[in-house]
């Protein structure tokens, strides 16, 4: 769940494993009540900084897809079907928005964007 | 607990005319993992001996867990694990008389912390040092640093020269020792990718001058690339530093090295009468080659920090 993990990304090293845990989270791939690594299993398996994990672990606690318990471990919560839809969404208009701005910076127009997508997802289709 | 589990308080040291830490001041904030770094010869090594009373400064002051070096080295070395640049221990013991050895000048050995690091490591007690590969020998080098269970962790280039495998093995050791102690690491490496994985602080070091010492996040979010389609007249007002400038394309446009950078500030250039193109983020290691040379290529006065 953590490959690719990329210390050279400007999006720090804690936002990302909050990011694949997430996505990990929305998609069942994690469990309710399952029961995450301990932040020093994760930093030493990962190699990060111990502190790196407890700032993912604590964003995913305030945004509700994890517990903490003092003492006792980490563990996945119950997602909420809007819960998920939200995260679903927000994951879409990420894709999006990285798409966008790479199209930018190749001077792509939107139309030029559009068409590319309508081709690619007709091949899928078909 | 203080606040500084290192603090270096105007330093100077000379070796003869050839090399000098001039006005040295740099701070590792307890518990956390400080990554030093700069070229070969900018006086990494040096400043590591000083902290470890290897070596005596001409003047300024050095303190370490809170004691004064080198004047209660002893005290502060008791609390302070050590993994030299090249390991250099008896050729003729074999690792369990090395761990044996060691173990002796430690009241705080744990046993079954090195106990546990030998077949983690997977290190044959029986062989003798010098019959080591060098990968072997940086593990026990390793081991016998976390096993004195030290507040302090010093690295001089632990894992130069090693391949990735023993890497890897050495720095989830370090890791776990350190979540499971809460320790502070001052840690010198070549391999910035590295550092940039574990390090939550960064010390650049240039020609025996200390460049940079900054949090990471914010040395990796601050330095950036721009290309400014419209440079205004007068930098002065502007609220980030632009270290140096490169015209671009000959239409007036140039490419800047900044620091002190937030994405918020693009309004301020706006309003001082230029015009960004693009922001381009940079990595450590570009962040560090372009800083190095951004320093060779001003004067030394301007290279406050």
């Amino acid at each position: 769940m953590f490959e690719r993990l990329d210390p050279r990304s400007p999006t720090p090293l804690y936002a990302q494993i909050a990011e694949r845990l997430r996505a990990a989270i929305v998609t069942r791939e994690l469990t309710p009540a399952e029961a995450l690594p301990s932040v020093r299993q994760l930093a030493a398996s990962l190699r990060v900084n111990p502190a790196t994990v407890v700032q993912a672990y604590r964003e995913l606690e305030a945004e509700g897809f994890i517990e903490m318990r003092q003492g006792a471990g980490t563990y996945v919560r119950e997602v909420s079907p809007s819960q998920r839809g939200a995260e679903r969404e927000r994951q879409a208009t990420e894709l999006v928005r990285k798409l966008l701005t790479d199209a930018a910076r190749l001077g792509l127009s939107v139309r030029e964007v559009t068409a590319a997508v309508e081709r690619e997802l007709g091949e899928k289709v078909r | 607990m203080s606040d500084f589990a290192v603090e270096i308080s105007h330093l100077t040291y000379r070796v003869k005319r050839a090399f000098a830490l001039e006005d040295l001041s740099l701070r590792i904030p307890t518990g956390s993992i400080y990554g030093f770094l700069g070229p070969n010869g900018s006086g990494k090594t040096t400043t590591i001996r000083l902290v470890l009373g290897l070596l005596r400064p001409e003047s300024g002051g050095i303190t370490v867990l809170g004691h004064a070096i080198p004047a209660e080295a002893p005290a502060a070395l008791a609390g302070v694990g050590y993994v030299p640049e090249a390991p250099h221990l008896d050729p003729t013991l074999t690792v369990s008389e090395a761990i044996w050895f060691h173990s002796h000048f430690y009241p705080t050995w744990d046993a079954a912390w090195a106990g546990r690091l030998v077949r983690d490591f997977e290190l044959d007690p029986r062989r003798l040092f010098g019959k080591l590969s060098k990968g072997q020998k940086g593990k026990l080098m390793m081991l016998l640093a976390l096993a004195q269970r030290p507040r302090l962790l010093v690295l001089d280039e632990p894992t130069d020269g090693l391949d990735p495998v023993v890497r890897r093995d050495m720095l989830s050791a370090l890791l776990d020792y350190v979540s499971a102690h809460e320790a502070t690491v001052f840690i010198s490496s070549h391999l910035i990718h590295e550092l940039e994985r574990i390090c939550d602080w960064v010390g650049v070091m240039d020609n025996g001058r200390l460049v940079a010492d900054v949090e990471m996040e914010r040395f990796k979010t601050g330095m950036k690339r721009l290309k400014v389609s419209k440079c205004p007249r007068d930098l002065t007002p502007l609220p980030f530093r632009v270290l140096t400038r490169t015209p671009l394309n000959g239409n007036g446009g140039e490419t800047w090295l900044v620091r002190d950078w937030a994405p918020e500030m693009a309004a301020a250039l706006t309003a001082a009468g230029g015009e960004i193109q693009e922001v381009i983020d940079l990595d450590l290691e570009e962040g560090f080659v372009e800083l190095l040379r951004s320093f060779r290529t001003r004067r030394p006065e301007a290279a406050d920090v």
